[in-house]
């Protein structure tokens, strides 16, 4: 167990910045999720800490130790890999029992240590089966297995659930929750799937273009967005960005609606952010303004509403129970007390 | 026309030329084997000898026994040698430097090279009078000052031996590293991760997965190598005296240069033999289902 230590790491290859002069401390048991879509150097941060990629400069520290010139096999991780990685000519027993064999574990010791691991993820009944006659869950818990049959300084997870199918991915990540909670070992998680980072992590680090936009709780991720990137990438439906600005107080849409009051500056273009869950459905004439639906989706557990609202179309979330048709009109009111402005040449947040 | 009929059909010319060409010729040369079968008589005078050629191979002649200890040392070498370096060259070039594309187009350029011509480059580069490996080998181990390669009887084997390595490595190295590279690359990376160095690493991880590739690798090179005639006809034709005689040498030495056309066959459906088994292994390994 130990903290890692991120100082000004940069990957380049070329001209092209994968991750860009990255600094970031992860505590002592801390569950860590670097989220963001592809391509943003999530995914290469955590193959630096493995070892498996060499930084163009900075350091990585875990524990006491720099680590930037040991072998992946020195720096005492363990880390699950998106494709799993097992060893296809090994049985199950083998795949967990492997790290015990080539760290020179006593014989004696790595049965009774494999089980424990297997039993951990409800494997013991597979052991001597060959990876390709598992299931893809099965896969990944073998996967689990050999990386907590160690106790490793850190636990570095690429992507395991993304090649699980969507019902198995969401018992699997309570699943990972129970163990990372049961091991209290510090752990590095890489997504791009938000439900993951908000459900998994102590600290989620949004990244985009190599560099962190965001590093706080997901509470503070979800509600306190730092920039329009995180308040787009984190939520479902996405939060609605609305362009504006703001006149006498007041926000007002390019189409020249005036909305609700806003406490800020007046300012020539702002972007607006409002989640679906903030925006109320009325009926017309009701809210602050009036809306044409332009499609209506019943998930079941609630309703979502796309209206066209101008030139831009906003969702909004209605009741479970409410009942419309295309191009009917309805009411939407904005909730003052979770609007968002940003800039929209900086991106980021203004605060009031 | 049914469908049914038509599908024989189409294939009917295809089969033809197998049966003209692969066929009919094994057939025959295994009705050959069990007649005198001399090129200067006539067919009347070419009766059936029963296993009598057999039987002349294994008890009346040691050249034949000597040409299938030749046959199977040079196999043993040359396969083993080969695939060695071969793999060792693959796993050099494998993890994809920029030189890799480059170097596996110069890999290649030997492999295009007729068997015959390395046979004669060779002999022409071990003349004891103007020979570059000669003057070379001559220069670094004086041991080897001076003397004629192609006229000792170890060292004329051990040209022909280099001169199939050099040959073959290019190919089976490209093998290789299509091997190599069909490797999953997480299961090299989760060993590393999970605590394996170099040795270990290739040892437990990449060469069991590695190994149905180094086994067609193996079973094609010792195919080829049990065949081997051209560049040792080029290179050494058999000698000195009988020391490079492969079986395929023996045989083209009996059956056209003697005329006993019958025994040639017999000697040749013997080396048909572990042929077969070596390509049903072959098969087997190629066409393996997953």
């Amino acid at each position: 167990m130990a903290e890692v230590v991120l100082k000004n790491l940069t990957k380049r290859w070329g001209g092209f910045v994968g991750v860009d002069n990255q600094s970031l401390h992860i505590a002592d048991k801390e569950f860590l999720v670097l989220l963001g879509p592809s391509g943003c150097g999530k995914t290469t941060t955590m193959r630096m800490i493995a070892g498996l990629e060499e930084p163009s400069s900075g350091e990585i520290w875990i524990g006491e130790r720099m680590v930037n010139d040991d072998l992946p096999k020195d720096r005492d991780v363990a880390m699950v890999f998106q494709n799993y990685g097992l060893y296809p000519h090994m049985s199950v027993f083998d795949n967990i029992a492997y790290p015990l064999k080539v760290r020179g574990t006593p014989k004696a010791d790595i049965a009774p240590r494999v089980r424990a691991a297997a039993e951990k993820v409800e494997l013991t009944h597979l052991l001597d089966r060959r990876p390709k006659a598992l299931s893809g869950g099965q896969r990944q818990r073998v996967a689990l297995a050999r990386a907590i049959v160690r106790t490793p300084q850190v636990f570095l997870m690429d992507e395991p659930l993304s090649n699980l199918d969507a019902k198995l991915r969401v018992s699997m990540r309570a699943e990972l929750k129970h163990l990372s909670r049961e091991l209290q070992i510090t752990t590095i998680y890489v997504t791009h799937d938000q439900i993951e980072a908000m459900t998994l992590a102590d600290r989620v680090a949004v990244m985009n273009h190599g560099v962190i936009q965001q590093l706080g709780t997901p509470d503070e991720i979800y509600n306190d967005p730092a920039n329009l990137f995180v308040a787009g990438f984190i939520g479902s439906p996405a939060m609605n960005l609305i362009d504006g600005s703001i006149r006498e107080g007041h926000f007002v849409t390019t189409g020249g609606t005036r909305l609700t009051a806003v406490r800020a500056a007046d300012r020539a273009r702002v972007v607006l952010g409002v989640r679906a869950d903030d925006l109320r459905v009325s009926e017309p004439g009701e809210g602050d303004i009036d809306v044409p639906i332009y499609a209506f989706e019943n998930t079941g557990e609630a309703t979502l509403l796309t209206v066209q609202w101008g030139q831009q179309r906003v969702i909004a979330r209605g009741d479970r129970h409410l009942r419309k048709e295309q191009n009917d009109i309805v009411g939407l009111s904005l909730n003052p007390d979770h609007l968002y402005l940003f800039d929209p040449d900086t991106g980021r947040r203004l605060t009031a | 026309m049914r469908d049914n009929t038509l599908k024989y059909l189409l294939v009917l010319p295809a089969v033809l030329l197998v049966f003209a060409t692969a066929i009919w010729p094994l057939v025959e040369s295994l009705r050959l084997s069990f007649t005198v079968g001399r090129l200067n008589r006539p067919p009347s005078l070419q009766q059936y000898i029963g296993f009598e050629n057999y039987t002349w191979a294994f008890l009346e002649e040691p050249a034949f026994w000597n040409s299938v200890w030749v046959t199977l040392a040079y196999t043993a070498v040359t396969v083993s040698l080969t695939t060695v370096l071969a793999l060792g060259l693959a796993l050099l070039l494998a993890p994809g430097g920029r030189l890799r594309s480059g170097v596996q187009t110069l890999l290649i350029l030997p492999f295009a090279m007729s068997p015959a011509l390395i046979g004669v480059s060779f002999r022409f580069m071990f003349n004891p009078e103007f020979g570059l490996f000669d003057a070379f080998f001559g220069f670094f181990m004086p041991v080897f000052a001076g003397v004629s390669w192609l006229a000792d009887p170890v060292l004329a084997f051990a040209v022909c031996v280099m001169a199939d390595i050099w040959g073959w490595i290019p190919f089976l190295t490209l093998v290789l590293i299509g091997g190599l590279s069909s490797i999953p690359r997480e299961t090299i990376e989760a060993a590393q991760v999970d605590g394996a160095g170099g040795w270990r690493l290739f040892r437990d991880v990449t060469l069991p997965q590695l190994a149905p590739v180094l086994a067609v690798v193996v079973i094609l090179k010792s195919i080829f190598s049990l065949k081997t005639f051209d560049q040792v006809f080029m290179l050494t034709n058999g000698g000195p005296g009988t020391a490079t005689q492969t079986l395929s040498h023996y045989i083209y030495f009996n059956g056209l240069k003697y005329g006993q056309i019958g025994y040639a066959a017999s000697v040749a459906w013997l080396m048909v033999i572990p042929m077969i088994f070596l390509t049903y292994a072959y098969a087997k390994f190629v066409f393996r289902k997953d």
